[in-house]
């Protein structure tokens, strides 16, 4: 019977996610999930959460060498050594909605840039997507930009260069320590995620305040392949894998955005704090200087500034809802 | 080959090589680089062992490691801990037993000045067990005291046994600690009653002292030996009260509470060259020792989880089996005490607790509570042939009428009271909870 | 044999000198910690005192290694080995030792790449806002690594020394009874 056959034969690859175990439940099992049911024993994944098999620091060599075949990471977090290292997580307020990022890929011209710069680098690409915005939960509130000052932060490298100006000591700790060491006082708190995320890993239950101002609106996040594992798949379960990755964007469009009004206006574990728009242009203004000072770093990324610059410009024509108002 | 028989094969392996007398972290880093290579050699195999090197880094908890092991041979070596033996010592004299149940209270204060066992034992060693035996305690006795004593440190804060524990489980630190401590005294208090209870028995097995000795020392001198008492404290509080209310992180408490042994010592004039350079070069083999092991336990770990060892023995107690969570609890503790007694207990905790903790805290129990328990386990372990640290440890601190038949009797009924504690734990967490709860949830 | 014997010398001196020098490294370590502590006190905690802690570590426990082994800090499980004679703990680990070096043969391996993967693509760099580069501390783990090597073959070479002569090349480490752990 042909099952069994293809059964014997089954392509096994080795899958880590940046996210922990109980974010992972949603970002990036239901993927693995139905790829593994509609591949029908051709191709078996499985998946890894957080630094289990390699830390996040070494995941980009390890995808390289094929310790690992699969990643679901940003492309700061995981040090990535291309020039859109900066990009990806929250490059400050890039975005404004989670739908901009796949606009900003597929109409913009970010897909073929990632395309490029990774085949440079022997690592295939997929396809990357948005997640949720950049907000603040903290142990002390917040409520105005001077409150920044001196927070010790869990935040990505790019983010933490970027808020570094306003007094923040931005922290980078292995992702499953980061409630921990809110509690033992390593950290104030996170610069990191929605407030989906919050409640969902635990962050809810040691943090206090929720602030609603963002420095960026949606998480830019990739999947990525060993490329010779990616090149000796078969194309019907290339497209099959691609077919699971679209499919998980999806359910991520609508939990996230489900999510974040609810636990917003219903949640009882953090208390929503915000400091006035007129005072947080401050930040905002800032990320335009950190933009030019970006660009100025090479072609490419003169590039993509220039995109952002283009899309932002485009939506605050357009107005509401596509930016503020 | 099935992943489980694989994983199986690598265990089994590695407690065969472990028997060869090979270094504890060369047996287990072998077995867990040969089984990347074999397993994956062709896409990056041989990197699992350095990747556990850069896991190792991230770690920070650890950094508290070597201020603990420095805290604990500042204490021992430069004889701080001496006027507080003096002062049991003078006060507990009296009592049929006296002297074996001050040198639990020693032990008690030294646990909450260091991290380990170590410094217990030494101090044990090197101050209690000959004073005791030339006042004809048994020293079977003895030799009990001074290893269930010590082992306290693990239990009572701080705790670096806890804290590889709180990095495993991914567990607040202060909270494990806070949990640790009702029960450290708990298990103190049962080892002074089994200590009363047999010296009432059998008052040969631990003499009163002679009432000219007792009164050689006027009051006035007893009052002024109390204050030995407060160093300790005053060390504890340091370290503690900063960490507990926020004000300090973890790693650096432990560096405030390693300066604060240092300077004490130098203030008491005991910092001597030798004793300097003593604790220095313990504090470097000690950390060594731990750290080796634990990133050569990493890498097995990792190769482990890759074979996915943790959803099969998941699957294998919960589904195969379908037994009631505490049945399982129970099996986990009788497993771990059957491997704690054959296996180097560090690398126990980096192997064995991540296949075991994530079905504790699915099974719905609190892993706050299970950390104790584990840590109670440790205690054991640390005691029980054919290995232990604490065996090894007085193996080589026992003067030579103690020998090793004795050593490994000495252990048995402190083994059992240790074993009633932990029952007793289990069935009332509150007494493990109670603490945290109070200083956390308000 | 007396190429042995200078091999010994060599190593052993070497890994002597530089594990004396990096005992040292506590105080560094809690000089990081300290400053950590006080600039926290003094309300704008510093954003690399962690990670240079972490780096001190590193350097303390790999490099300090190969002097700790001469110690003979490692521990081993000597439920069977402990009641061996001499000569057969020599034997055994003369044989056993082949583990020991695949191992940290295997992690220098892997040290290596990750090491040249460090120097690659204009220099790695640490996933945190401080942003050091990560090829300094990949080369101390590397150095520490191999020197590990060099130190177990020349237990090795001291074991074989041992069968043939007779005479114990190894002075006697355990003299102290801490010294036991
Ligand atoms: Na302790
Ligand atoms: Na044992």
């Amino acid at each position: 019977t042909p099952a069994i056959v293809k059964a014997q034969t089954a392509i096994k690859w080795r899958f880590q996610t940046y996210a922990g175990a109980a974010l992972g439940e949603h970002v990036t099992k239901p993927i693995i999930d139905y790829i593994n049911t509609a591949a029908n024993g051709e191709l078996e994944i499985e998946l890894f959460y957080a630094d289990q098999i390699v830390p996040t620091g070494e995941l980009f060599q390890a995808l390289q060498r094929g310790t690992i075949d699969g990643v679901h990471s940003d492309d700061d977090s995981m040090a990535s050594p291309t020039p859109l290292r900066q990009f990806g997580g929250y490059f400050p307020f890039a975005t404004k909605h989670i739908l901009d990022v796949p606009v900003l890929f597929n109409q913009y011209g970010l897909k073929e840039i990632w395309e490029e710069e990774y085949a440079k680098v022997g690592v295939k690409w997929l396809s990357s997507a948005g997640q949720d915005p950049c907000n603040f939960n903290t142990k002390k509130e917040i409520t105005s930009v001077a409150d920044l000052d001196g927070l010790k932060l869990y935040t990505f490298p790019t983010a933490g260069r970027f808020l570094a100006q306003f007094g923040v000591v931005p922290m980078n700790i292995p992702y499953e320590d980061a409630e921990v060491a809110v509690q033992t006082g390593e950290l104030d708190g996170m610069a990191w995620s929605g407030i989906t995320e919050d409640y969902t890993v635990g962050w809810a239950n040691v943090t206090d305040y929720f602030l609603t101002n963002n420095i960026s609106g949606a998480w830019i996040g990739s999947f990525f392949a060993n490329e010779q594992k990616w090149a000796e798949l078969p194309d019907h379960l290339k497209s099959l894998v691609m077919a699971g990755i679209e499919a998980g964007h999806t359910y991520r469009n609508q939990w996230y955005w489900g999510g974040e009004a609810k636990l917003r206006a219903t949640g009882d574990k953090l208390e929503l704090r915000t400091v006035p728009a007129a005072e947080w242009a401050e930040v905002e203004n800032a990320a335009k200087a950190f933009w030019e000072e970006i660009a100025q770093e090479g072609e490419i990324q003169q590039k993509i500034v220039n995109i952002f610059k283009e899309y932002n410009s485009v939506i605050n024509e357009a107005g509401p809802p596509y930016n503020f108002g | 080959m099935p992943y489980e028989l694989i994983a199986l094969l690598m265990f089994s392996t590695m407690m065969v090589m472990l028997f060869t007398g090979q270094r504890v972290f060369g047996a287990i880093g072998f077995v867990a680089v040969v089984a990347a290579v074999l397993l994956w050699g062709d896409r990056g195999g041989y990197d699992i062992g350095f990747s556990a090197a850069i896991k190792l880094m991230r770690w920070y908890p650890l950094l508290t490691l070597p201020m603990f092991i420095f805290m604990g041979y500042v204490m021992s070596e430069s004889k701080i801990a001496d006027d507080l033996y003096r002062m049991f010592h003078v006060w507990m004299g009296g009592l049929p037993g006296g002297l074996a149940i001050g040198t639990i209270g020693l032990m008690v204060l030294i646990s909450a000045m260091n991290g380990l066992s170590v410094a217990g034992m030494a101090i044990g060693a090197t101050i209690a067990l000959p004073e005791l035996l030339k006042r004809n305690y048994d020293k079977l006795m003895v030799t009990g005291v001074i290893q269930a004593g010590s082992s306290l440190g693990i239990l009572v804060p701080p705790s670096v046994v806890l804290v590889l524990y709180a990095m495993i489980a991914r567990q607040p630190v202060g909270q494990l600690w806070l949990a640790g401590a009702v029960p450290g005294l708990m298990m103190a208090a049962m080892f002074i009653v089994y200590i009363m209870i047999r010296c009432r028995l059998n008052p040969d097995l631990g003499p009163v002292l002679p009432k000219e000795e007792r009164d050689a020392v006027p009051l006035r001198e007893k009052l002024a030996l109390l204050r030995a008492g407060i160093l300790p404290l005053v060390i504890f509080a340091v370290m503690m009260v900063p960490f507990v209310n926020g004000w300090t992180s973890l790693v650096e408490s432990s560096a405030v509470g390693a300066l604060a042994a240092f300077l004490a010592a130098v203030l008491k004039g005991r910092m001597t060259r030798a004793v300097f350079e003593t604790c220095i070069r313990q504090t470097l083999g000690i950390t060594c020792m731990f750290m080796w092991i634990i990133l050569a336990a990493l890498a097995f770990g990792a190769v482990f989880d890759g074979l996915g060892a943790v959803k099969a023995i998941e699957d294998l107690f919960t589904e195969r089996l379908g037994l009631n969570p505490w049945v399982i609890l129970i099996l986990m503790q009788l497993s771990f005490l059957v491997m704690g007694t054959f296996l180097d207990d560090t690398a126990m905790l980096v192997i064995v607790a991540p296949l075991y903790v994530p079905l504790v805290g699915e099974l719905g129990f609190n892993l706050i509570w299970y950390g104790v328990l584990y840590t109670i386990t440790c205690q054991i372990a640390y005691m029980t042939p054919p290995f232990g640290y604490n065996l090894f440890l007085m193996r080589a601190m026992a003067p030579p009428e103690i020998t090793l038949k004795d050593i490994y009797r000495s252990i048995i009924p402190f083994v059992g009271v240790m074993i009633v504690a932990l029952a007793t734990v289990m069935l009332f967490p509150q007494i493990a909870l109670w603490l945290p709860d109070l200083v956390y949830n308000n | 044999m007396s190429f042995l014997r200078r091999y010994v010398a060599l190593v052993d001196g070497f890994n002597y000198r530089l594990g004396r020098v990096m005992m040292y490294g506590i105080f560094a370590l809690m000089a990081v910690l300290g400053y950590s502590t006080f600039s926290k006190v003094a309300g704008t905690p510093s954003l690399w005192t962690l990670e240079m802690a972490q780096f001190f570590m590193v350097g303390y426990y790999i490099l300090g290694g190969p002097y700790a082994m001469q110690m003979g800090s490692n521990v081993r499980m000597d439920l069977f080995y402990g009641d061996f004679t001499p000569r057969r703990k020599a034997w055994f680990d003369a044989i056993t030792v082949f583990f020991l070096l695949v191992y940290l043969g295997i992690l220098l391996w892997g040290g290596i790449e990750s090491t040249i993967y460090a120097f690659q693509y204009g220099g790695e760099r640490s996933p945190s806002a401080w942003r050091p580069y990560m090829w300094p501390i990949k080369v101390v783990m590397c150095v520490g690594i191999a020197l590990m090597l060099l130190q177990a073959l020349s237990e090795l070479a001291k074991d074989i020394l041992y069968l043939k002569t007779g005479e114990p090349a190894r002075a006697d480490t355990q003299a102290e009874p801490g010294d036991a752990l």
